[in-house]
């Protein structure tokens, strides 16, 4: 375990370094509006000063006293059971909103965006089709069962509004 | 006698047809959210938050705010109830504070044959503990709010300061890692703009965080895709032993036999949790196992602990339940949260348009008392759903994995989307699930975090409103005898871990805490 605690540390010191810079007006003598004020900088500096010793110091002990030693995952079993469910979902994410980028005149689409629903079909297919093994016409079912149950409920019942797809943009589908 | 009259009218409020129709879908769910082992009660509420945005504004007809929170509250008793089930039935925690129910509860099921009497033992001492809690909470609440209305800025930032050092110090974890989680979450609650000068900061010049970062995301994140992250790892590990839910009227009336042995220990337990659950940040889970380390400390049985002993189950439940009550005491009294799941609900009452704490009392009555009395309601209604239910709650450990999961994800989705339909809001999640998955890896805290960014704002305004009243000097925080004694205090606090590590070197151990885990 230790080196996954050292870096672990290393990480948030990294972060309380980052945030000190950005609020390193903190000694500015002239930060607040008021006087006694200490200025907007100050609280976020000392915040991540504490963040930053505080790690400082767990890596120090993740180094000189004794550390199982397991690694992070159990095995190979389990770090693929993990990235099963993390590596879609990061995809998932991803495709409701679309993937491209933007310059100052001008938007660039990879992917167009699926918007919750088209995504949602996909995303639980998937795991019916692949973890669940399921026939092909359940896995169909699904696809369009938790869509069209969501909207149901969330748009209709609750109307809350939820990312469309391009398909809905064009006229093609409801959603 | 005041509080008689509030309650009475309080209980006029929790028991309009609206109200008891919200609170038993709310409690259903709860039971769900509860038995599923990816999704726990903080998460589950902070999901259905932006659904009360909805309910608190009338969309429902007759509902307000006070319908918004006995919603919001009625998942939490769910889920407080719900969890212990598949702990008891599938020896799977389906929440952390039903873990402590894995040592004697699922014997008891397994090796001693008795699911029945197990369940029933589990559920008439949380009710217990939870009817006990909620009299505390009827006759302390009042008193602490009017004492709470006489702060000014020194003695908030103390009280502050004080759940800050409770977390430290009593947390269970290294206090190292408590203290950088505490911290992170006063930094990332500092994103944003300024509340008093309207400078911006931390933002790196990224317009869409000049809003700060949600809580709401963020706890869906660490508490929901964290929770499901590390249970799918669980799945590429585990084996889920089953043994089939039945409960009878015979297992109740025995598992009532069973509670009047154990009247002291249950009730003891009760007040116990109750002023453990006050305390921020610990709440339902730590209480469980205090509650287990005490029934086994005065059992004369302590060789049946581990085997499916009776108290072993009743004791940490009652304190459970309490605690769990109890942590809405100082967010609704103070504005401070007592656990994750009520910094949840506190954000809730933000969203709403609330200011949680004294104020809530004079300026909101009908509120506060409508949701005591509904907690009153709400245990009653989870004891008989409990008792009715729980062959069709055991059910749903049977939908299959490649189903719950993704969806779960889905709904965690939406949850993080709609409070602001924002797309940022939802990789917040997804980022944040990712990150609570390895913090809880490497047994770093995520309540300080939680409680922290909750807090953050109040407790910079309150430190810097003290200052400018102060003209600069930190002495003005000694002014009052009050804020003196709550710093001493939690300087002591502080201090416990340090002593604690002193101690344990001096007798030439390593700490527990530093030598499980730095």
């Amino acid at each position: 375990m230790r080196p996954y605690q050292v870096a672990t540390a290393a990480a948030i010191v990294l972060i309380a370094a980052v945030a000190m810079f950005d609020s390193r007006a903190a000694f500015n003598p002239s930060a607040g509006t008021s006087p006694g004020d200490v200025g907007a900088r100050w609280y976020p500096f000392w915040a991540a000063t504490v963040m930053g010793v505080a790690s400082v110091i767990v890596g120090y002990r993740a180094l000189t006293t004794p550390q199982g030693t397991e690694g992070a995952f159990a095995g190979a079993r389990s770090l693929f059971a993990v990235l099963k469910l993390a590596v879609p979902m990061l995809v998932y994410a991803l495709l409701i909103g679309g993937i491209g980028f933007r310059t100052t005149d001008f938007t660039y689409r990879i992917i167009p965006p699926f918007g919750f629903y088209l995504a949602t079909a996909l995303y639980m297919g998937l795991f019916a089709w692949w973890l669940g093994r399921y026939k092909i016409w359940w896995v169909a079912a699904i696809m369009a069962a938790f869509p069209i149950v969501i909207f149901a409920v969330f748009e209709i019942g609750f109307r809350v509004s939820l990312p469309k797809s391009f398909l809905y943009t064009s006229g093609v589908l409801p959603f | 006698m005041e509080v008689f009259g509030q309650l009475a009218g309080g209980f006029a409020t929790a028991l309009q047809p609206i109200n008891v129709a919200m609170l038993f879908i709310a409690v259903v769910l709860g039971l769900v959210i509860g038995v599923l082992p990816g999704l726990g009660g903080t998460s589950g509420v902070a999901i259905l938050l932006p659904i009360t945005v909805f309910i608190a504004h009338g969309s429902l007809p007759g509902s307000n705010a006070t319908t918004a929170i006995i919603f919001l509250a009625g998942i939490y008793w769910g889920a407080l109830f719900g969890g212990v089930i598949t702990s008891i039935l599938f020896n799977i925690p389906g929440e952390p504070w039903a873990v402590v129910l894995l040592f004697d509860g699922f014997p008891l099921a397994k090796r001693l044959g008795k699911p029945g009497l197990a369940l029933a033992s589990s559920f008439v001492s949380s009710f217990l503990g939870a009817l006990v809690s909620t009299i505390l909470f009827t006759f302390f609440a009042l008193p602490i709010a009017l004492k709470a209305l006489e702060f000014g800025p020194a003695e908030l930032f103390a009280v502050f300061v004080l759940s800050f050092a409770t977390l430290i110090g009593l947390g269970a974890e290294a206090p190292m890692k408590s203290l950088a989680m505490l911290a992170l979450g006063l930094l990332l609650a500092a994103v944003g703009f300024d509340t008093i000068t309207g400078e911006q900061r931390l933002n790196f010049g990224q317009t869409s965080l000049l809003s700060g970062i949600s809580f709401v995301p963020v706890t869906i994140g660490l508490f929901g895709i964290g929770e499901i992250l590390a249970s799918a790892e669980e799945q590429g590990i585990g084996f889920v032993e089953n043994i089939s839910a039945k409960l009878g009227l015979r297992d109740v009336f025995e598992a009532v036999r069973e509670l009047r042995k154990r009247l002291r220990l249950v009730l003891s337990n009760a007040i116990i949790g109750f002023f453990f659950g006050v305390l921020p940040g610990h709440g339902a889970t730590a209480a469980s196992f205090l509650g287990y380390g005490l029934a086994r400390q005065y059992s004369k049985n302590k060789e049946n602990f581990g085997k499916g002993e009776i108290s072993g189950i009743m004791g940490p439940q009652a304190a459970a339940d309490s605690a769990g009550v109890a942590s809405l005491v100082p967010m609704i009294t103070l504005g401070i949260p007592g656990s994750p799941t009520s910094a949840v609900i506190m954000a809730g009452l933000f969203i709403w348009g609330l200011q949680p704490g004294p104020v809530l009392f004079i300026q909101h009555p009908d509120f506060v008392w409508g949701l005591i009395a509904s907690i009153y309601v709400g245990h009653l209604l989870t004891f008989i759903l409990c008792l009715l239910a729980v062959p069709l709650l055991a059910m749903i450990m049977r939908v299959p994995y490649a189903i719950i999961t993704p969806f779960i994800v889905v709904i965690s989705i939406i949850g993080s989307y709609s409070l602001n339909n924002s797309m940022l809001d939802v990789f917040i999640t997804v980022i944040f699930g990712l990150i609570g998955y390895w913090l809880r890896k490497m047994k770093y805290p995520l309540a300080p975090l939680v409680v922290a960014l909750v807090l953050g704002d109040s407790t910079e305004r309150e430190l810097r409103k003290a200052l400018i009243a102060g003209h600069g000097s930190p002495l003005y925080f000694f002014n009052s005898g009050l804020s003196t004694v709550t710093i001493i205090l939690a300087v002591v606090l502080v201090a416990i871990p340090l002593i604690r590590t002193i101690r344990a070197r001096r007798r030439g151990a390593a700490p527990p805490a530093a030598a499980a885990h730095p």
